[in-house]
């Protein structure tokens, strides 16, 4: 319990120091030339595509590890990123159309990363919806294991298959290196370890939620039998 | 092999599953069919591919449901469970008949399409057969796996087409491409048979795999 308590507060403080920090960069960082004021959703936007796929790929993994190991904490781990993973992709999928509507003139477009976005958004609310019509925790956790597992493939495939369809239009291909003007470069680098941070305390507390339910559980189970 | 022989056979006492999958698939194409503005047939034949991956894909889930629900009746599915033989055979006989039966329904609604939106298949038939043939397996495999899941939660059937869709894009995408590019061009593009074969590949193993932890109780 300790050790997590620790892992909960090295995470707040960290989310604490980089939220700050980057909340004062972005608003220091220049206005854009060419897009104004809307460019700034970046600095939301693009750091929430990194928790959101970071979550889906410990989702992935904890269900692996889940079916080879059988330990009841990986399962743990999994359900807790994928809730994490869902809530960035949320924000992505928010945040995403408004800078949009700002900069294309419309909220949505059927190109590569949007529709891959949206897909994957797709797979994990059925992942949640899985977990919660499914009855036996045990049970549940396999079922899901089993589709986290399948859906990682999947992506990758969709990549190529939405590729195929012709879908690389609008997008920028990569913000990483070159494509920042001067001075959003630090506000950028900011915003994703905001997110990190963010993604791991929030993957913190989830776990704790879970393994409180676990105990209860367990309690409960004690109780009936005695 | 006797799962595939026992649901064939079972299918073939009863057919209720082929008969509900032909006429779901034919009332699709007579859905879509009303849906389409009057009068406009010949534009309406651009969309025709994908209209008919439509149709596959809802009567395949629709078979899917069923493939497992005979065998909650009875709790047949623990002494599936039981059979003294590798879990990976009894995944190839369910998926093998399903596929089987998604074959005969694809082309019966295929002529149905073609009958209801003025097309020729005859010069594309063999190539769309083989294109069709691999989205079935695909639908089939990954199908089975999870219907495997679906029919053990609540709300069985809405569970399945809520699992399977998603997963379902990256054949859907390389059959109504491959099936476009044969009706509208005659040919038959490479990369979009990549993708379906690929895509196969991975869903077979994947299920394959995964089924022996699906079917513990």
């Amino acid at each position: 319990m300790s050790s997590s308590a620790a892992w909960k507060r090295a995470s707040a403080v960290s989310l604490a120091v980089a939220a700050s920090l980057w909340a004062w960069w972005v608003l220091r960082a220049p206005v854009d030339a060419t897009q104004g004021l809307i460019q700034k959703v970046l600095y939301v936007h693009v750091p929430c595509v990194l928790g959101a796929y970071l979550g889906f790929a410990v989702t992935a993994l904890g269900g692996l590890l889940y079916l080879v190991r059988h330990e009841e904490r990986f399962d743990r781990l999994a359900a807790a990123a994928a809730e994490v993973g869902v809530l960035f992709c949320s924000l992505v999928l928010l945040t995403g159309p408004i800078w949009a509507k700002g900069t294309w003139g419309r909220w949505w477009s059927w190109d590569l990363r949007l529709t891959l976005t949206l897909l994957l958004y797709l797979i994990y609310v059925s992942y949640l919806l899985l977990r919660s019509f499914t009855e036996g925790s045990e049970r549940a956790a396999r079922f899901a294991a089993v589709y986290a597992i399948a859906g990682a493939p999947v992506m990758l495939l969709n990549y190529f298959a939405i590729d195929l369809a012709g879908g690389r239009t609008v997008h920028p291909e990569n913000l990483g290196s070159g494509s920042l003007g001067a001075g959003m470069g630090m506000p950028f680098a900011l915003g994703m370890l905001t997110a990190l941070a963010a993604f791991a305390h929030l993957l913190v507390r989830r776990l704790e939620v879970g393994g409180l339910r676990a105990e209860l559980d367990r309690l409960e189970a004690e109780a009936e039998r005695a | 092999m006797a799962v595939l022989w026992k649901d064939l056979v079972t299918e073939w006492r009863s057919r209720d599953r082929l008969v509900a999958m032909a006429m779901f698939a034919l009332l699709v194409v007579i859905v879509l069919y009303l849906a389409a503005p009057p009068g406009s047939v010949p534009e309406a034949q651009a969309h025709v591919p994908g209209l008919l991956w439509v149709a596959w894909s809802f009567a395949g889930v629709l078979g899917l449901n069923r493939a497992f629900a005979i065998e909650l009746e009875n709790e047949a599915i623990s002494t599936l469970a039981l059979a003294p033989v590798d879990r990976g055979w009894i995944f190839l006989g369910k998926a093998l008949a399903s596929f089987l039966l998604l074959l005969a329904v694809q082309a019966a609604s295929a002529l149905a399409f073609a009958l209801a939106f003025d097309l020729d298949l005859r010069p594309v038939a063999v190539p769309l057969a083989g294109v069709a043939a691999l989205g079935a397996f695909g639908l089939s495999t990954i199908g089975t796996l999870f219907g495997a899941i679906a029919v053990r939660t609540q709300y069985r059937e809405v569970m399945l087409p809520l699992l399977l869709l998603p997963l379902l894009v990256p054949v859907l995408l390389g059959g109504v491409r491959a099936t476009s590019a044969l009706l509208l061009e005659g040919v038959l593009p490479w990369p979009a048979l990549q993708l379906l074969l690929v895509t196969d590949g991975v869903f077979a193993i994947v299920s394959f795999l995964c089924f022996e932890v699906v079917l513990d109780e």
